[in-house]
Parts: C-alpha cells; sequence; structure tokens
C-alpha cells in the first residue's frame, strides 16, 4: 500500500450524509435564502417557501410520487406466473418520465458479502460468448402466484419450477427459448393449493418461444451484449443502477431490484460483473445474512436488503467459499404486509449452470 | 451511460439562474451537498461538518454574483469555500488526529459503524498516518485532501485553493513525502485486498 492508498483509506468508513441530515440543511439553506432576498430587495419577491417546502411536497421533482418500485416489484412476481400459467412472458417497463436531476453518487461504507464477490469474479472461468450465439441458463424457482380459479375465487400459492433458458447474445428476450418442468407447488401459509396449480405440472414438452413481446426501458436490458458495455467503474455502475430514481428508501430498493435483472438469467463480464457487486453493496440497507439456502437446497451466505413496503428481505446468495452467485431468496420480515408469517420463504431461485450455445434449440410450436 | 443522458444543465447556469431566482441555488445544493459534507465531516467530525457545510453554501450563494460562469462545475468553488471556512477549525483537525495518532480512537468517524476487521489490521499505520497528517502544513494538508478525499484533480484543487497548479503540484509532492517516511518499514498488506479487479 502506498501513502496515497492509506490516505483515502483514512476515515473511509466516514458514510455519505443522511438524505435526512441534507433535507434539514437545504430547508436551513432555503429559509436563509429567503430571509437574505427580502432583506436586500426589501420584500418586494415573495417565494412562498414554507408553505412549498412543507414535509407532503413530493421531492425531486415529483419523482417520488411518479414511481411505485413496490409496484414494479409485484409486476415482476406475477412473471413467474405469467410465463407458467400463460406461456408467455411479461416484463416490467419502466415509465419514461424527466429524468431526476439529483444523481446518486456512491456512499463508501459497504457490504463485505458483495464486495468479497467482487474481488472473487476472476476466480471462476469466464465465458466469451460471441455474436449469433446464445447463453444458457439452467435453474430452479419458486414464485408467489396469485389470481382467481375457475369459480373466481381468489387463490394463492407458490409455483416452482425446473427451467432452461437460451437467450440471444445481442437483443431482447422475444429472441430467446425457454423449457421448463413445472414442479409439484407449494402452499402459500394458510392458504389451499387450488387444482389449477397442479395442471401444468410435470415436463414442458421441448423447449419454445421466450417472450411474445419486450418493452423494458433501455436502461433495464440486461442481454449480453449491452451489459458487456456497461460501466466497470462501480461509481458509474452505482449511477446506472440508479438511472431515472431519486433520493428515497424507496428509490434504494428499487435499486435494489434492479440488481436481480442483472444477476438472474444475465451474464456480465467479470469487470461488470466485480462493478455491479461494489455499486450493489454501497446502496443503503445492505445487510448480510449469514446463512441462507438457494431454491436447488445449497446454502451460503446473503447480501440482503429488508423492502419495507413488500415486508420481505430480499437476499442474493453467493457461496460462502467461492462467493458464486448461487441465486436469490426473499423472506418475510412483516407478516401484515407480506400476507405470511415471518420467516416464509416466498420467492426463491438457484441458478444452476450458465453456458454457451451455438445455436437456439428448435423450438416446439404451440397452441 | 444511461442516467447521463439528461438535458444537462450544468452548475453555471443554475448560479446564473439563481441571480434572478434564487430558490433555483438550492440545485446546486443538491448537486454538492452530499459529497462536501463527507468531505467536512471526514476532516472535522459531524458537528463542526455541519456548520461548515450550512455556511459553505449560504457563502456561495452570497457570492453568487462572482461565480466565473465559464466554469461549468461548481466544484472547486464551493471546496474552495468549504477550505476557507474550515480554517477556523484547523485547531480542532489537529487536535483528533493527535488523539489518533496517540490512542488509536478516532473521534471523528467514532460514530460511524467502522470496519472493525480492517481497522484492526491497519491500526499501526493508521496512527502513523494521522500524526503524519497533523503535522503538515496547513496549505499541504489541504491540497492533499482535496485530491485523496474530495477527488479533485490537480487543477480542480488549484482552481479551489487560489493557487497556481505547480504550487498545487510541489504541495502535494512534499506531503506525500513525508506520509511515505512515516509509511517506511511497514507492511499493512492485509489491507489491499480492496483494489479494483476491474482495471
Amino acid at each position: 500500500m502506498n501513502e496515497m492508498t492509506g490516505v483515502e483509506r483514512f476515515r473511509s468508513e466516514v458514510p455519505q450524509p443522511d438524505p435526512d441530515r441534507l433535507r434539514a440543511h437545504e430547508d436551513r439553506l432555503l429559509a436563509a435564502i429567503a430571509q437574505d432576498t427580502r432583506r436586500t430587495t426589501s420584500g418586494l419577491r415573495r417565494f412562498g417557501l414554507d408553505a412549498r417546502r412543507s414535509p407532503s411536497r413530493p421531492r425531486r421533482l415529483g419523482l417520488d410520487a411518479r414511481r411505485s418500485p413496490s409496484l414494479l416489484r409485484r409486476l415482476g412476481l406475477a412473471t413467474g406466473l405469467a410465463a407458467a400459467l400463460a406461456a408467455g412472458f411479461m416484463v416490467v417497463t419502466t415509465h419514461r418520465g424527466n429524468p431526476p436531476v439529483v444523481i446518486r453518487t456512491m456512499p463508501a461504507v459497504a457490504s463485505e458479502v458483495l464486495t468479497r464477490a467482487a474481488q472473487n469474479v476472476i476466480k471462476t472461468p469466464e465465458l466469451h460468448p460471441e455474436p449469433g450465439q446464445f447463453l444458457v441458463y439452467e435453474s430452479r424457482t419458486m414464485d408467489p402466484a396469485e389470481g382467481q380459479d375457475r369459480d373466481g375465487r381468489p387463490m394463492r400459492y407458490l409455483s416452482r419450477a425446473v427451467r432452461k433458458v437460451w437467450l440471444p447474445v445481442a437483443g431482447d428476450a422475444t429472441g430467446g427459448f425457454i423449457d421448463e418442468e413445472v414442479l409439484e407447488p407449494k402452499p402459500w401459509p394458510g392458504w389451499p393449493i387450488p387444482p389449477e396449480a397442479r395442471e401444468n405440472v410435470g415436463p414442458g414438452g421441448g423447449p419454445s418461444k421466450l417472450a411474445d413481446f419486450d418493452d423494458r426501458a433501455e436502461f433495464l436490458r440486461n442481454d449480453y451484449a449491452y451489459v458487456s458495455r456497461l460501466p466497470t467503474d462501480p461509481h458509474k455502475m452505482y449511477e446506472h443502477l440508479y438511472t431515472q430514481l431519486g433520493n428515497t428508501r424507496q428509490d434504494d430498493t428499487e435499486a435494489w431490484n434492479r440488481v436481480r435483472g442483472l444477476l438472474t438469467e444475465a451474464y456480465l463480464p467479470a469487470p461488470q460483473r466485480a462493478a455491479l457487486f461494489r455499486a450493489a453493496a454501497a446502496i443503503p440497507g445492505v445487510v448480510t445474512v449469514e446463512h441462507a439456502v438457494d431454491a436447488a437446497g445449497r446454502s451460503g451466505i446473503a447480501a440482503a436488503r429488508v423492502d419495507p413496503v413488500l415486508g420481505q428481505r430480499q437476499e442474493y446468495i453467493f457461496d460462502r467459499g467461492t462467493y458464486l452467485y448461487l441465486g436469490e431468496r426473499s423472506v418475510v420480515t412483516d407478516a401484515a404486509r407480506a400476507g405470511a408469517p415471518v420467516g416464509t420463504v416466498l420467492t426463491s431461485s438457484a441458478q444452476l449452470s450458465v453456458s454457451v450455445a451455438g445455436h437456439a434449440p428448435s423450438a416446439t410450436v404451440r397452441n | 451511460m444511461s442516467g447521463t443522458n439528461r438535458a444537462e444543465v450544468d452548475d453555471a447556469a443554475c448560479i446564473e439562474r439563481s441571480r434572478r431566482d434564487p430558490e433555483v441555488f438550492a440545485e446546486v445544493f443538491r448537486r454538492h451537498a452530499a459529497d462536501i459534507t463527507r468531505y467536512v465531516t471526514r476532516r472535522l467530525g459531524e458537528d463542526a461538518a455541519d456548520d461548515v457545510v450550512a455556511e459553505t453554501f449560504l457563502a456561495a450563494f452570497r457570492q453568487r454574483d462572482g461565480y466565473d460562469l465559464s466554469r461549468p462545475s461548481a466544484r472547486p468553488w464551493l471546496y474552495g469555500i468549504a477550505t476557507n471556512l474550515m480554517r477556523r477549525h484547523v485547531r480542532t483537525e489537529v487536535r483528533q488526529l493527535r488523539v489518533v495518532e496517540r490512542t488509536g480512537a478516532d473521534p471523528v468517524t467514532a460514530s460511524f459503524a467502522e470496519r472493525s476487521d480492517e481497522r484492526l489490521s491497519a491500526e499501526a499505520s493508521r496512527r502513523r498516518l494521522a500524526g503524519a497528517l497533523a503535522a503538515l502544513p496547513k496549505g499541504h494538508r489541504d491540497a492533499l485532501l482535496l485530491v485523496a478525499w474530495g477527488g479533485l484533480s490537480y487543477a480542480e484543487a488549484a482552481e479551489a485553493l487560489g493557487v497556481r497548479l505547480g504550487t498545487v503540484q510541489s504541495r502535494i509532492n512534499r506531503a506525500r513525502g513525508r506520509l511515505r517516511a512515516e509509511f517506511g518499514g511497514i507492511n499493512p498488506s492485509a489491507t489491499v485486498s480492496e483494489e479494483s479487479v476491474c482495471e
């Protein structure tokens, strides 16, 4: 370590200031500005500052009011069900609007699990998919399924599957294929498993088209060609995660959810992956879960963040030795909000393998 | 990348607008307050930082008519104002560094969660470093920390301090020389684990 690195490390645990502290400062500044200006213009100008700075006013250009990350997550959760029942694929579109003026800068305090994961990316063999090829992901999943049964009564269960997905190196999900075997469902605590949940259990009958449409916003793309161009600088990656987001805890939740899009059925080159882990490590509120189990029963250590709106802790699980990404899990932390007892695992996945294929599978046409 | 593809209004434009519409100046605050607050906190601790940051932005607001609009980023200007205001606290700063040197406990970071494993492994070098920083002439410490902690380029640091580029270079070189002498013979290799792997 040279002396500059020593200086850079010194007191690096001092975090970015708390947003509330900054807001208090901002309000004080505005009050002083108003006072100053009144004095210098003899009260000719009025700003109505007090009224406008009231706590109920949505800040950051109304961003808070406009965005609803919990809604996005709910739609995200529905994906498994949509895929399983409709053989279609729904991807969340993020509302396009005026981008926020405030861009988040990355704090220094970081999750240790994700920092280790970043340090370990070079230890796993790197894939080098070429244009025209496919990345093939094999995984096991469990997602909440909610809907109505044939008689129009609400139903809730946990849908499980083993899936193999082929995604083109460049281009969206409509160029992808899926071969899925639906597994025996699990009950949502307190709810019966409806007959509908078992209708599709069994092998899926060969690969079929993955998605009929994919209208994700540009910055949410996760095909290899796109993610290869993402920044390798963690600070820039952090800004990428916060694209069009603001400074609230909800925005942090959304940024944390976006990490999933870059981990699940996505493959980032090692430099981008390291930057992603470092950026994710700095999202406020990340905690370590010492013992977490993925959908395949593999246990590891997780970086996690509580989503206070959903009442669930969203975990990304890593192998304790290699820090290879294993999968994700969400665990109920607030029974009332989640609608299930604390500790219930509602979502889980296990990424079993990622490989490169020269061409798409021969797809079965389904009606 | 995405996130920067916005119709960017630079700081100079904000400041110019704030001359007619003072409330616009809040935008300058929103852009830079987090970084400046962290920088000042790191040097003086949270309590003094609150005062300095509040004074910095109010002083900047009052000086906005004098801002050189040909400079798109207000960063060097704001760091310069903060640096000037920190002069009043130089004794506090040095006293706290000396506490680190003597005891290993840091009054500045006491209230924040510490990365204890790293802290312990680098304990001896950290104490020496604090002592060396305390011993630097203030102008040298300012230049060094504006670059190392504030992330300013040498040219920006020169702008912030109102000195020539060559002065900043020589101050930082001399500061580094002093610190290197303090670091001599220590091998805190246990703490280099965070070097970026993606360069």
